[in-house]
């Protein structure tokens, strides 16, 4: 708890004191860490500290947010009014009595991120350093970098709703520079989970450092990616970005609510083969995206948006239940108490199907193998969409062959879900950061291996 | 009573018995937004920010740590943990890191004019950002994006050297993004603005603008993949500038990561390209007296006829590189000490937009980058691989809007293809002050 429940209700009081249809209150006292080194050197160490306090209030669908850095009871209290008086003019009405919400962490957490000592988080670093340095002599820079974050968070809402819950965070990222006859080439990877740090004991940092490497090195070679419309094989794990940016921002009732999306009033109806089932999971175990709780105290769920080809969901938070009348996902999303939250994925992922890789590779005569994507972003209102990839490959006659660097591709998101025609049966997950309205936020992205029958490659024109 | 100095001064005496130098950076504002949806408020939020940002100097290591609590005991612990931090670092350089001695600096009174405008004015301004859209064009089928905000933010700086400085500076900002649709099309596009003074709001314009770019973009053809003539934007030149702005550090310089290095006084721009910093010009969005670690502003020449004659320094890179001290620090209490640029403003040239679409027999007019920079730039290489949206022309005249697209090449050859630039500037609202650019040749992928 970083705030009593009798000060709570006060404030909730406050907050309805202008007659309000609902206020809620997040409470936020987050630990930040970030180390970095350079030139096989501790660079960067940065600590601090956010604590703070959000408050909203609905009156109808009029969405009231203010914020303070005053987490005493006058502090919050006077947050809490001055969002009633800069709207309100109604009735007082008064808050339901607060009522813990109970449940089971999910996740598992070892040694504080303060506990740990930083000589051992160097140590994670400078062992990046070394492997880069280890697996290719053509390397000229490695930045590795290590972020902590342990965020407490309380939530209480006028119904009565109350709920505190701790997340910590850890993901380490690395980038490598490489000079191969006069061609200068970097790459990055991270990886990290909804936990703490002394999970890098056991993760395979070599495997970080050399995928890093491999990929720089590779590049210094490779050519530009050709321009034009093929199929295109994206790989699994951060393949599955596609589906983040092409579908999964615009069954977000953020979108949806304001008729912004292209797939409102679709729910029941076929947007994709059958091949397809998404799903987004806010439950899976220490997984970055995951969570006990919402941002708005309600417990997270596992969520099938899409079954066989078949809209099953939006992803819904309090304000889009009562804009569209959909059940809440457990989907409200800030990247701090500075945002009021919306609804935002977690761990989006298209499920496994039946299909295998070499089989799908053995399907195309000329096209793109995508195997490692980078970012992305997308027009949930147009539904085009658009994400860079990495390292691909030119498929020839059914065979992988040579490394092409350059590629972006691009699409609609509706007419891309069409063309999947094949699912793969490996199904990988991979973190990420996504931005939008409510700020940046931890999610994951994932997929088997799928076929896309036509896509555009933005290569350089020949 | 200055309480944040009386507990600054206590700690920059601790931190002299420590044998070290440092520095508090104080910033914070508040905001105040709102936005509309389907002609009812949706969205009022007022927010208040402050967070103390201090930095540790020992010989030739900095370490930091930030807290939003500003009491005595709170900022005693955060000196203490950045303190810390700088013990744990071993820099690679053994420069000892300086801090800025107070100095003169001009107090620029025009940023700060807190105006007493009623609620129901800026309401009035939120509303019309939507409203007009929807009345506007029967294709308006909503506007997902529209707001108006209203903004004042503060910087204080204090060092263990005596320096204690500060500023403010209030601004108005909005938007408004319709999104239309005829049959299977469907565009979304629209308009911002940035103002200092209330009465130089126009949102019925800003919207009605909005409309027209959204509008325009209806019907869309596929380009045919190929290489083109373009005429960069002058609301999209800014994303051109920010690609290569972090070449310009001194720091990135140094740390071999930044395209310029080697080659300052060289010409790698075309004769055409004439660009300043300018941390006066009030038509930008980063105007300010003094820089992150309290060093008075000043202009500084970047390129001048396609040469580059500078990079941009902070006082550590100035002097572990020897180079001219440019006052370009840049850091929020929760970051390190880095260097930014402050309004790049490209000089114009003397052709209209209508006489750059005319100059070949076809020209790609790119009117938006669809995506940011992390999609599709790639900083090590210059490389670019962006996704776009804009107008076919051919002779001069419109042929059709075009759907998105995907514009390839390399930042330093775009810098050297730029054949001629615009006589106007886009409306104030980024810090990046452009013209519209043509550019020679560059690859498209359409279908």
């Amino acid at each position: 708890m970083i705030v009593s429940q009798n000060v709570l209700e006060k404030a909730l009081d406050a907050a309805l004191s202008t007659g309000a249809d609902f206020a809620d209150i997040f409470i936020e006292d987050t630990y930040s860490s970030q180390l970095s080194i350079l030139s096989q050197k501790p660079e960067t160490a940065i600590v601090g500290q956010l604590y703070g306090a959000g408050v909203r209030l609905f009156f109808g669908h009029e969405v009231v947010y203010v914020t303070t850095n005053d987490l005493s009871e006058a502090g919050l209290v006077k947050a809490a009014l001055n969002a009633a008086q800069s709207r309100g003019q109604g009735a007082a009405k008064k808050s339901m009595p607060l009522m813990q919400v109970a449940f089971d962490s999910i996740h598992t957490y070892g040694e504080m991120p303060w506990e740990i000592h930083r000589d051992k988080k160097f140590k994670w670093l400078n062992s990046l350093d070394h492997h880069a340095r280890a697996r290719n002599s053509q390397v000229t820079q490695v930045d590795a970098m290590l972020h902590e974050k342990f965020q407490k968070v309380q939530i209480a809402n006028s119904k009565g709703l109350m709920a505190y819950d701790e997340r910590a965070y850890s993901r380490v990222s690395c980038e490598t520079y490489v000079e191969n006859n006069g061609v200068k080439e970097s790459s990055s990877e991270r990886d990290g989970h909804l936990g703490t740090s002394d999970v890098f004991d056991r993760w395979d940092l070599k495997k970080l450092a050399d995928d890093c490497v491999d990929r720089a090195t590779l590049l210094t070679t490779a050519k530009y990616a050709p321009a034009g419309e093929m199929p295109v094989v994206i790989d699994n794990s951060f393949g599955g970005v596609i589906f983040h940016e092409a579908c999964g921002h615009g069954l977000e009732t953020t979108a949806v609510a304001k008729n912004a999306s292209v797939f409102c009033g679709k729910l029941g109806e076929r947007i994709a083969p059958e091949c397809v089932t998404a799903v987004d999971d806010g439950t899976m175990a220490n997984s970055w995206g995951s969570l006990n709780i919402d941002d708005e105290g309600n417990q997270t769920k596992r969520t099938v948006l899409i079954e066989k080809g078949i809209l099953k969901s939006y992803i819904v938070d309090e304000m889009g239940a009562k804009q569209t009348g959909y059940e809440k996902t457990g989907s409200g999303r800030r990247q701090s108490y500075k945002y009021a939250p919306a609804s935002r994925m977690r761990n989006t992922f298209i499920d496994a199907g039946q299909d295998s890789f070499e089989d799908m590779i053995r399907d195309v005569d000329y096209g793109l193998y995508a195997k490692n994507m980078g970012g992305g972003s997308v027009n949930p209102g147009t539904g085009d969409y658009n994400f860079q990839v990495r390292e691909a490959y030119i498929i020839r006659k059914g065979r992988i062959e040579e490394a092409v660097k350059g590629a972006c591709l691009i699409g609609r998101g509706i007419d891309t879900l069409g063309k999947i025609t094949k699912v793969s049966n490996d199904l990988r997950h991979a973190t990420g950061m996504c931005g939008s309205v409510s700020g940046n936020i931890p999610t994951c992205v994932g997929q088997p291996q799928i076929l896309v029958s036509s896509l555009m490659v933005g290569g350089r024109a020949s | 009573m200055d309480t944040l100095k009386e507990n600054f001064n206590k700690i920059a005496a601790e931190a002299r018995r420590e044998g070290a130098k440092v520095e508090l950076l104080l910033s914070g504002g508040e905001n105040l937004s709102l936005g509309f949806s389907q002609r009812k408020l949706e969205k009022f939020e007022s927010t208040q920010t402050q967070m103390a940002g201090l930095r540790v100097i020992l010989g030739a290591n900095q370490g930091y740590a930030y807290t939003e609590n500003l009491s005595e005991e709170a900022l005693l612990r955060t000196y203490k943990e950045a303190l810390s931090n700088a013990k744990t670092l071993k820099s690679s350089d053994s420069t000892e890191i300086p801090l800025m001695k107070p100095q003169n600096f001009s107090v620029m009174a025009e940023l700060f004019n807190p105006e007493q405008v009623p609620m129901d004015q800026k309401m009035q301004v939120a509303k019309q950002l939507e409203e007009v859209c929807l009345n506007q064009d029967q294709r308006v089928q909503a506007v997902p994006y529209s707001s108006f905000n209203e903004g004042m933010g503060f910087k204080r700086i204090l060092n263990s050297e005596g320096l204690d400085q500060q500023y403010k500076q209030n601004y108005y900002s909005g938007y408004s993004y319709p999104l239309a649709k005829d049959g299977e099309s469907s565009k979304m596009d629209g308009e911002s603005f940035f103002a200092r003074s209330f009465k130089d709001i126009h949102a019925e314009e800003v919207a009605k603008e909005g409309v027209r770019k959204a509008v325009s973009r209806l019907g869309a053809q596929k380009l045919k993949t190929g290489n083109y003539a373009v005429v960069i934007s002058r609301d999209q030149f800014p994303m051109v500038m920010m690609m290569f702005a972090s070449y310009l550090s001194a720091k990135e310089v140094h740390e071999g990561k930044s395209l310029f290095k080697g080659k300052l006084q060289q010409k790698i721009a075309s004769d055409k390209f004439q660009v300043v910093d300018d941390p006066f010009e009030t038509r930008g969005t980063a105007v300010r007296p003094f820089d992150s670690e309290g060093a008075p502003s000043q202009k500084t020449t970047i390129f001048e006829k396609g040469v580059l004659k500078n990079y941009l320094t902070n006082l550590e890179y100035a002097t572990k590189m020897k180079l001219p001290h440019t006052a370009h620090a840049s850091r929020s209490p929760a970051s390190s000490m880095d260097i930014s640029p402050t309004n790049l403003v490209v000089e114009k040239g003397t052709k209209s937009l209508q006489q750059l679409l005319e100059k070949y027999d076809k020209v790609v007019y790119l009117t938006e980058f669809s995506a940011g920079l992390h999609s599709g730039y790639k900083e090590s290489t210059g490389d670019i691989s962006m996704p776009a949206e804009g107008f076919l022309y051919e002779n001069g005249k419109l042929v059709a809007p075009i759907d998105q697209f995907v514009v390839s090449g390399n930042i330093l050859d775009l810098l050297r293809d730029i054949e001629e630039l615009g006589n106007e500037y886009a409306k104030p609202g980024s810090s990046f002050i452009c013209p519209d650019v043509l550019v020679k040749t560059m690859s498209f992928a359409g279908a």
